[in-house]
């Protein structure tokens, strides 16, 4: 991504992010039925869209293009490997916010309910996708291994979003994606969640390009790197074999007994 | 402090550290590349020098 289309980007992420803090803080008014609390919903769904299905829906697919020979390529394996990494950040804010919304809501800090708990096990199959990576082996290998793993990971998401449809749970339905695809919120609250949808959509795109990046430069400097330090081997086992030619250049003089002094009386044989 | 307060507050924070972290990160292994580079540049010579490919 070019320089100028990612700082645009950034730029647009800053002015939708604090535009949505504004809107969700003190223009719009509060719930008949929450009150204050329903200003944490303009930041709860939109941080859980970026982590359950742009960050891993982008994994997912990432993996599946670099294990499929025709697209084969190392960029499909760092998109997904930094779409990860910013998706195990939304993805435990997802989980945080949603905690502190449900702790006056609920009256708990945490319940086994089916949307928290499938949700809870995404983040730690992901946090095992970034320690497999982590896990030596030759690039082509780990990044094998690291598609199947994103693949078996990502089957969970499926069932965090119709956990709420499949099981009696807590949480309630979706508000926005729902089956009938008209959303049950009103006026300048529905704005203010699109806006912030927005927000955290930019900030994901500008984030997971300079991760990216970071995972082009951690390959460029892996690959300097052995070069250089194949480069110093050669270059020493080039004056080692050096030596050695020199030796084996005059072998009968490296071999031969050493000239005996004049007047020297000779071994003497002891019998 | 109230929860709608600590929830912006804590999404935020952790978001923002974690664009800092991203950008030490991508500046640090920019340097680390800017070094190696000409570093690589001055073994390659007294490598070739003994015909090494």
């Amino acid at each position: 991504m070019k320089p100028v289309v990612l700082r645009s980007i950034g730029v647009a992420a800053i002015v939708t992010t604090a535009a949505t803090i504004w809107l969700g803080l003190w223009v719009t008014p509060p719930d008949k039925v929450q009150g204050d609390l329903v200003r944490l919903v303009y930041i709860h769904p939109p941080i859980a869209w970026c982590a359950l299905y742009l960050a891993f829906g982008l994994a997912a697919l990432s993996s599946l293009l670099y294990l499929w020979r025709r697209t084969r390529s190392m960029f499909w394996d760092r998109l997904a490997a930094s779409a990860v990494e910013v998706g195990v950040v939304f993805n435990a804010l997802t989980l945080v916010t949603g905690s502190i919304w449900g702790r006056p809501t609920w009256g708990v800090w945490w319940t086994w309910d089916a949307r928290l708990t499938s949700t809870a096990l995404l983040l730690v199959l992901f946090l095992g996708y970034m320690a497999l990576r982590r896990v030596p082996a030759e690039p082509e290998v780990r990044a094998k291994r690291c598609a199947v793993a994103a693949l078996f990971a990502f089957v969970d998401v499926p069932i965090v979003h119709f956990s709420v449809v499949w099981w009696q749970t807590l949480h309630q339905g979706a508000t926005v994606l729902n089956a009938n695809l008209s959303p049950t919120i009103h006026g300048s609250m529905a704005w203010t969640l699109l806006l912030g949808f927005v927000a955290i959509t930019l900030a994901f795109i500008w984030m997971v390009a300079v991760r990216y990046r970071i995972e082009v430069l951690r390959d460029e400097i892996g690959e300097e790197e052995l070069e250089v330090s194949l480069a110093e081997r050669r270059a020493e086992s080039g004056t080692v074999e050096a030596g050695f030619a020199s030796a084996e250049a005059t072998p009968t003089m490296a071999l031969q007994p050493r000239p005996e002094p004049a007047g020297h009386p000779g071994p003497t044989v002891v019998s | 402090m109230s929860y709608v307060d600590a929830g912006y507050i804590i999404a935020f924070s952790v978001l923002f550290l974690y664009v800092v972290s991203l950008l030490v990160r991508r500046r640090r292994l920019e340097r680390a590349v800017a070094n190696v580079a000409p570093r690589g540049d001055a073994v390659q010579p007294s490598a070739s020098q003994d015909g090494t490919p």
